[in-house]
């Protein structure tokens, strides 16, 4: 009896163990794009980055309103766009740049696709893909004036962002300090 | 035979015979050129620590416990390996792009800061890598010199 009891925990055991791990090897692929709201892109873009552009903005409002599940989708925007874009419409300048930003660009929408749940954490990997988006913008161009703003409350002033407008909106504070923040710089 | 019993001489052969399927084990001996030494400067103390609490799953070299011979637990932990390797290698670091090290080096901040790493589970048995409140500020202010000096270059 000892024995069986002893080889039933053993199979048991093992049986847990692979279970555990195919769940865990499980690829999260649920392609939702079709909720995806706010701005849309334009069909004739011009700028080849403009849908990643796009993605990011909409994720920089959506941390500016606190909202951690819309700015998971802005996320998986970001991924989508990145998924769709068209490497060959770069000079081979603009293409380099691109290849030295497409990996970090993709973990960090990954991170804030992922934690919906933890905004704290989306804002941490927000500041990361901001630079990111600095440096994509600053080697493709832009078709509409967009602005460098940052924060001195926010990671020693560190906290940098992007906007399509002027008027501040503070992606890291949010709400209870939205227009906390200045323009840096102006790039067109 | 019972059919209860059938079953279980099955789960217990296929727990044997899956101890012969053994993963490949992560471990380098050559001297990396993309080592996190490359592009960053690293101070012994703060490479001690990360070779105790970090290496086992951010880089080419793990230190494996006893229990990666038993089958599926050596399974599972190629697959911590794998994925920990993936998000972070300092074996790597050297090659990744900068603004990619710049990322990585605040997220290490950030991750200990936040006390997600290193993870629960593998404290849990690895009292090495457990950090007390010292070592914790010795590798997020290593982390955040060292973005300070890629900053330097990559503004």
């Amino acid at each position: 009896m000892k024995k069986i009891k002893m080889i039933i925990s053993a199979g048991i055991i093992a049986l847990s163990f692979t279970a555990c791990n195919t769940a865990g090897s499980k690829q999260t692929n649920n392609t939702d794009s079709a909720q995806t709201g706010q701005v849309t892109m334009p069909a004739n873009n011009t700028n080849p980055a403009e849908g990643i552009v796009t993605g990011y903005l909409n994720l920089k409002n959506s941390l500016a309103d606190d909202n951690g599940s819309a700015a998971a989708k802005n996320g998986k925007e970001i991924l989508d766009a990145l998924s769709k874009f068209d490497a060959s419409r770069l000079t081979p300048d603009q293409k380099k740049v691109f290849l030295g930003l497409v990996g970090d660009i993709k973990e960090n929408s990954e991170h804030i696709s992922e934690n919906g749940d933890k905004i704290a954490h989306q804002r941490e990997h927000f500041e990361m893909l901001s630079k990111d988006m600095y440096d994509l913008l600053k080697a493709t161009g832009t078709s509409k004036e967009m602005y460098l703003d940052s924060c001195p409350m926010y990671d020693n002033g560190k906290g940098t962002w992007l906007s399509e407008m002027k008027e501040i909106k503070n992606p890291y504070l949010g709400k209870k300090m939205d227009t906390c923040g200045a323009v840096k710089e102006t790039i067109k | 035979m019972h059919i209860f019993k059938k079953i279980l001489v099955v789960l217990l052969i296929i727990f044997i015979v899956i101890q012969f399927i053994q993963p490949d084990r992560n471990k380098s001996v050559q001297v990396v050129p993309a080592d996190v030494t490359k592009d960053v400067s690293v101070p012994e103390n703060v490479q001690i620590i990360l070779q105790a609490a970090c290496y086992d799953c951010h880089s080419n070299n793990t230190n494996y416990p006893w229990y990666n011979y038993v089958q599926p637990v050596g399974w599972i932990l190629a697959n911590h390996i794998k994925h920990g390797k993936r998000d972070l290698n300092f074996s790597d670091f050297g090659s990744y792009p900068i603004r990619k090290q710049q990322s990585k080096l605040k997220a290490i901040a950030d991750q200990i800061k936040d006390g997600e790493m290193p993870l629960y589970s593998y404290t849990i048995i690895h009292k090495k890598a457990r950090l007390s409140k010292e070592q914790k500020v010795l590798i997020t202010d290593w982390a955040q010199k060292a973005q300070d000096s890629l900053d330097k270059i990559n503004p």
